[in-house]
């Protein structure tokens, strides 16, 4: 295959280095060929671990392999899912993965015995015991396994839950917890949708999400959603969740009841974690034991398993939820086949690490059948504290129910665990005298953090043996604890309150002081649990809750309870009979929150008494008329926006607002809106960019004259004329395309106008458009009038063809200008089939993509110049160059465009030729979340870009441009799954110098 | 454009087996000519047929169709064990299309797509595998939509069995789809279904409008909810959770399936009828890896640009349930 001259110099110069260093090649995914011999003596020597802390090995093959989760059980067992089948079973082979328990009986800190405790499993990738067993994920269900005769092996075998997805076997349900109230929690990841029959309904859940289930009523909802690969998950000692992700970026995130992340379906706001620019985390587990130095208690360990390290994190208490600071790492292997990815803390008070020891990670990257694939090893090692005392073992089965309570006061996270699991094991009726004693014993003292921590134990243990009798339910403690000088304790109440709302007496009411309360901790929580509960007096609470001041997830607890109530609150506002304490904001809010235009006559009524209303409140009423209004209610606003007195400001957020709901949901204003014609000229900026734009969405013919004038008039500001041009371009093209296509060949013109003229004359006149594109295109101009230029044709229906047929009956375009068109086309994610072989052919018949022929060789060669000759500071000169457009579209420690995935630490989690293949060949491996989708609108728009969220009305996209686009649902015709957004062939024009540069750079960031 | 995201639930791309729809046997199934010893008796079939009748007939290819009763069904294989072995004269194929949580809707069968396109899959599929019998078993999941949910049930079940009975474009007489429609097994007594009286009350009024479909569209039909014995020992021997089967339920079950075709299983012993039951529940899972295979989405689906090169595997499973469902017959005629 031939490249351009740049590229081939740049190959034979490759060759060159490669025979002369003869150095191995790099560690990646697809090249990797230096795999590490697997002797654990060896690996543990290739870590280097933070101070204090000591790595022993506990359990290797051949005792164990693969594993998948690690959960230990009362009696301080280790329980081991495994896998040899992942990622596809093939056809022929039996299903026989296993599940193994580990035990330590002398011990000494190393696996002594280990019994499979079952196999013909199918890629069970959790295990947890519990129930008399173990619960354990295979694939598309939820077994629950025991053994009845007491061989160690299970003999019984249940499907619990079934119908989860299985379109990606890394994706399937993971990371199963007991949660404090006794139920299991456990995790499912993007690509998986589920439809799961319990004896209440059908529970669906479409993407990422944490599951909730009490396997006792077979209760199961869904807690929170929206991760890619939602791999980690611990409650802090006060029931909180922490929860971690293999793919979404951000670190650490919280959890709580109805939370929303960044691939949530159908949900038009999400939230983000706490450290964005994070690389892919996998397990988490919290410090959480005497064993463990002073200063790490109540740290976090998760996996960073790309990059071969256990990594650190320390949280502190930050508005309704908490902040978290990354720390060093506890290990990091030079080992590529190190893959740390679960953690538990153990029964002597050690770090646990699953070590699923793999030189090949995932199954989209790497080919599923790939012979480097290692099925045979795997590791669980053990992190211990120096010098300083282990924790004495104890099982748990062996206590009464009063020492396992008294278990529940101790300072250690797996005591604590382990004491409740022991206690729901047992008859539930012995369980609640004892428990009723325990708590009767806490009664006397005050409130006060520690006391109040096991009361909220004891209140969580009458949770879990609850069997729904009024007698269960512990009122006193309940109240006790909504009082509590703790804010933590005050919340976690809150949400207990839920479960047994049915039988307390007026449990709204006894949440109400919580929407006031001094903590937005406790105000999250009170009103997610009245939007559980539910009804009108739940809705006025949750609304009361504006008054105060919020932060991000507090602000989003509130919208989604208003939301989720909306069907309470909706009809009692328009019946009048909704107590808003005097305080119009909080219906506002609501109405914002659920986009809908249903109680907007109460909004028009408000703004009847004006003169009551503070401006605060009148513009956001106006505001909500003018984005959910009928037309004849935005006429109302539409009106207040051209009054002259109206402020120019005030008037320009209103037709903002106005426009905004055209396009969303296509409604205009009623009746002739020729009135806003004086907007047109009233201060000549932002109000008259407006005005004019609503010229052209409008279609207003009776302003364009008007319009014409302002677009070639040469005294007004560039932008504005900008805006009218656009604007004569949405009007019928019987009114203004003539005037268009002068403005398209006007020379006097800056290039940047005449693209303008060139995009709005695309949709009605696409060849006289052409031929203006390559008429332009052969003067070179600025490189954004090229992108501009290219991207208006690239963007319709048919577009590319046209501007091919322009260019090839015009004078040939300067090379730079066609390759540049070869990239911008590459990165819009749609084949054009006309227009890339013609600019190929005028680039003189030579693909400019420069990595076509690069071989494995070639790249691994590359590689080893890269880590030799590149310098990482002029990298970051080329980074930043406007011509790469890296900056366009990446970013870097915040700084930079979202359309393509965070490089924060791009260079911790990938191996160099995974960068330089990135780089090189940027469709080959498109992560998850950046998978394009190509969408063809009624009006034949062509619009390619990455989903960002999607309801049932709209779908956003974030175009290679870094634009948000909303497309109503009703505009599209097609759908279809694109390739990457990432133009190909940018780093052509690089030598080999600069590109080992660049790569040097990215490959840094994040060590 | 590349194309569009169309393809995936077509990935059954193997030849219908011609063998089955010869026309010696297609026309003693049009004749009603008995061909063995077990067949019901002539006038049944050749007379019209009483009300919800059915029957099967040698080269009958089978599909079972519904949510999570049909789709555990197909990991137990005790119904199908025992229609196979109470027919030990025919050669019968079976393929389960069970989906948890599905609807007469196809809920559960969008994947990354609406139910709509999940249900438009279903359809391509049942026009390749071609089968000359449906079971239909839904209704369960949609009762919890209440009185409500009536109508919308009624019009798109009677839709489903239109759709399932249409002749492809390309095939104006094609073999017929005799339609078997099934209703759900009443909610049985349970710790986690305290209230399933209550629950069936509802379920009661869907069960009528599946027997009014069955009757409007000259359908047979398995009564489960009428015919479901009471539990004759602890009330979750037919269920553990209220919902779902125990063997001992999807063996209740069975026994109303052959009673309601009037046909009886052999003498076998139970460790007979066992070995063919493990033989069909190991085809059945050899099919669900075919028609259903993990890793979809990197297969057939928008990232089969990374490992779409493995799904030339997936076919390699039909020559597997070719030769499972062959022991099956195996294993029956030895009982024979």
């Amino acid at each position: 295959m031939q490249g351009t001259l740049s590229r081939a110099a740049w190959a034979v110069s490759l060759s060159a280095v490669f025979s002369l260093t003869g150095l191995s090649p790099a560690r990646a995914q697809r090249d990797l060929t230096d795999i590490p011999e697997p002797d654990p003596v060896a690996e543990r020597a290739a870590m280097t671990v933070a101070d204090g802390y000591e790595v022993t090995l506990f359990a290797a093959d051949p005792m164990i392999a693969k594993p998948l989760q690690i959960n230990f059980d009362p009696q301080g067992r280790l329980w081991v899912s495994s896998s040899k089948v992942y990622p596809q079973i093939q056809p022929g082979e039996i299903a026989n993965d296993t599940v193994t328990i580990l035990e330590d009986r002398d011990g000494d800190g190393v696996a002594d015995h280990h019994t499979v405790f079952a196999d013909g499993l199918l890629m069970p990738t959790a295990v947890l015991p519990g129930d008399g067993g173990a619960y354990v994920a295979n694939s598309t269900e939820m077994l629950h396994l025991a053994d009845t005769d007491g061989d160690g092996k299970a003999d019984t075998r249940r499907v619990i839950l079934a119908g989860f997805g299985a379109e990606d076997t890394h994706h399937i349900l993971h990371t199963f917890r007991w949660g404090p109230d006794a139920r299991l929690f456990f995790n499912q990841s993007i690509y998986i949708h589920s439809h799961v029959e319990t004896p209440s309904g059908v529970k669906r859940l479409n993407g990422g999400g944490i599951w909730r289930f009490l396997p006792r009523t077979l209760a199961l909802d869904v807690f929170a959603r929206g991760w890619v690969n939602p791999w980690g998950h611990v409650f802090d000692p006060h029931g909180r969740s922490l929860v971690t992700d293999g793919a979404g970026g951000e670190g650490i995130y919280y959890g709580f009841p109805g939370a929303a992340y960044q691939t949530a379906v159908g949900t038009p706001r999400i939230l983000h974690g706490m450290n964005p620019g994070s690389p892919k985390y996998c397990g988490l587990e919290m410090i959480d034991g005497p064993h463990l130095p002073d200063d790490a208690q109540g740290t976090l360990i998760t996996h960073d398993f790309r990059a071969n390290r256990v990594s650190h994190f320390r949280l502190s208490e930050s508005g309704s939820g908490f902040a978290s600071e990354k720390l060093g790492e506890l290990i990091h292997s030079s080992r590529v086949t190190f893959r740390p990815i679960d953690v538990k803390m153990g029964p002597d008070g050690a770090i646990y690490v699953a070590d699923w020891y793999n030189p090949i990670i995932q199954h989209g990257e790497v080919d599923f059948r790939d012979p480097r694939r290692d099925r045979e090893h795997g590791r669980i090692w053990r992190i211990t504290a120096k010098d300083r005392p282990l924790t004495d073992r104890v099982d748990y089965t062996s206590l009464s129910n009063e020492e396992l309570l008294g278990h529940l006061s101790s300072a250690s996270g797996y005591d604590r665990d382990m004491a409740r699991r022991g206690l729901w094991s047992r008859d539930p009726s012995d369980v609640r005298v004892a428990r009723d004693r325990w708590a009767a014993s806490l009664a006397g003292v005050g409130s006060d953090p520690e006391v109040d921590r096991l009361r909220l134990e004891a209140l969580w243990l009458a949770q879990a043996i609850d069997r729904g009798s009024q007698d269960d339910i512990d009122l006193p403690l309940l109240k006790q604890l909504l009082a509590s000088s703790d804010a933590r304790c005050r919340a976690a109440a809150a949400r207990v309150s839920v479960d047994w709302a049915d039988r307390l007496e007026d449990p709204v009411a006894m949440l109400a002081p919580g929407v006031d309360d001094t903590s937005m901790l406790v105000r999250l929580e009170t009103v997610r649990a009245l939007a559980a509960i539910g009804g009108l007096q739940a809705a006025e609470l949750v609304l009361h809750a504006v008054d105060h001041e919020r932060d991000d997830a507090l602000d989003y607890a509130i919208w989604l309870a208003a939301r989720e109530l909306e069907s309470v609150w909706q009809p009692a506002v328009l019946a009048g009979s909704f107590d808003d304490g005097g305080r119009p904001e909080r219906v506002l809010f609501a109405i914002q929150a659920s986009q809908s235009g249903a109680t907007i006559p109460w909004v028009v009524q408000l703004l009847n008494n004006r003169s009551q209303l503070t401006p605060a409140v009148i513009a956001e009423a106006e505001n909500a008329i003018a984005l959910y209004g009928t037309p004849e209610q935005s006429r109302l606003v539409f009106d207040v926006a051209v009054d002259r007195a109206t402020p120019f400001e005030r008037a320009e957020a209103l037709l903002g607002s106005l426009l905004t709901a055209t396009a969303t949901r296509g409604t205009v204003p009623a009746g002739d809106l020729s009135g806003l014609a004086h907007l047109l000229h009233t201060d000549g900026g932002p109000l008259s960019v407006r005005a004019v734009e609503a010229v052209g969405v409008w279609g207003l013919t009776t302003l364009v004259e008007p319009v014409q004038v302002l677009a070639a008039d040469a005294d007004r500001p560039d932008w504005l004329q900008e805006a009218a041009i656009k604007a004569l371009g949405r009007l019928p093209a019987d009114a203004s395309a003539s005037s268009l296509a002068a403005l398209a060949d006007d020379a006097t013109l800056t290039p940047g106008l005449r693209a303008a003229a060139i995009e709005a004359l695309v949709a009605s006149q696409p060849e006289a458009a052409a031929r203006a594109a390559a008429a332009l295109l052969a003067t070179s101009p600025a490189e954004p009038v090229q992108d501009r230029l290219y991207r208006s044709f690239l963007s319709r229906r048919g577009g590319g063809d046209r501007l091919a047929d322009a260019l090839a009956s015009s004078p040939a375009l300067p090379r730079d200008v066609l390759i540049r068109g070869l990239a911008i086309a590459s990165g819009t994610g749609v084949e054009q089939p006309r227009l890339t072989p013609l600019l190929e052919s005028l680039a003189k018949g030579e693909s400019p993509v420069t990595t076509a022929a690069m071989t494995a060789g070639d790249v691994a060669a590359f590689a080893a110049f890269v880590a030799e000759a590149g310098n990482a500071e002029r990298g970051e000169a080329l980074y930043r160059l406007e011509k790469l457009q890296c900056v366009k579209c990446h970013r870097v420690r915040r700084e930079g465009g979202r359309v393509g995935p965070d490089l924060t630490a791009i260079g911790a989690s990938s191996p160099l030729d995974y960068v330089i293949d990135s780089v090189l060949h940027p469709a080959k491996n498109v992560k998850e979340g950046y998978n394009t989708l190509v969408v063809l609108t009624a009006d034949g728009r062509v619009i390619t870009g990455i989903p960002v969220s999607r309801t049932e009305d709209e779908l956003v996209l974030r175009t290679a441009e870094d634009k948000v686009v909303s497309i109503r649902t009703s505009d599209i015709d097609e759908e279809s799954p694109g390739a990457t957004l990432m133009p190909q062939g940018l780093i052509d024009g690089l030598s080999r110098q600069e590109l080992a540069d660049l790569v040097r750079y990215l490959s840094e960031l994040g060590r | 454009m590349p194309p569009l995201m169309s393809t995936h639930c077509l990935s059954l791309v193997r030849p219908v087996r011609k063998v089955l729809l010869a026309m010696p046997l297609l026309a003693a199934a049009a004749t009603g000519i008995a061909t063995g010893p077990m067949r019901l008796n002539a006038a049944e079939t050749a007379a019209p047929a009483a009300q919800g009748s059915w029957h099967l007939t040698d080269g009958d290819r089978v599909v079972f169709l519904g949510e999570g009763f049909i789709e555990r069904e197909g990991q137990q294989g005790i119904l199908e064990t025992a229609l196979v072995a109470s027919h030990p004269d025919m050669a019968l194929e079976f393929r389960n299309l069970g989906w948890n949580g599905d609807t007469v809707w196809a809920e559960s069968r969008g994947v990354f797509d609406s139910p709509a396109e999940g249900y438009r899959r279903l359809m391509s599929l049942m026009q390749e595998l071609r089968p000359s019998v449906t079971f239909v078993a839904y209704g369960r999941n949609e009762s919890y939509a209440g009185e409500a949910g009536l109508a919308r049930f009624r019009e798109q079940l009677t839709q489903l069995c239109s759709d399932l009975t249409r002749p492809a474009a390309d095939e104006p007489t094609p073999p017929p789809n005799r339609l078997v429609l099934v209703t759900p097994p009443p909610f049985l007594p349970a710790p986690t279904c305290p209230d399933a009286d209550t629950r069936n009350v509802m379920l009661a009024e869907y069960a009528a409008v599946i027997r009014e479909v069955a009757s409007a569209n000259k359908a047979g039909l398995v009564d489960l909810f009428t015919a479901f014995p009471k539990a004759d020992g602890p009330s979750t021997r037919f269920s553990v959770d209220g919902l779902h089967l125990t063997p001992a339920g999807y063996w209740a079950a069975a026994r109303i399936f052959l009673k309601s075709c009037d046909h009886t299983l052999p003498a076998a012993s139970d460790r007979e009828i066992e070995a063919i039951r493990t033989l069909v529940a190991a085809k059945n899972e050899l099919f669900f890896h075919r028609w259903r295979p993990a890793n979809e989405t990197y297969l057939f689906l928008f990232r089969r640009h990374e490992q779409g090169n493995n799904a030339v595997e997936i076919p390699q499973f039909d020559p597997l349930v070719e030769d499972a469902e062959a022991k099956v017959r195996a294993a029956v005629a030895a009982i024979r």
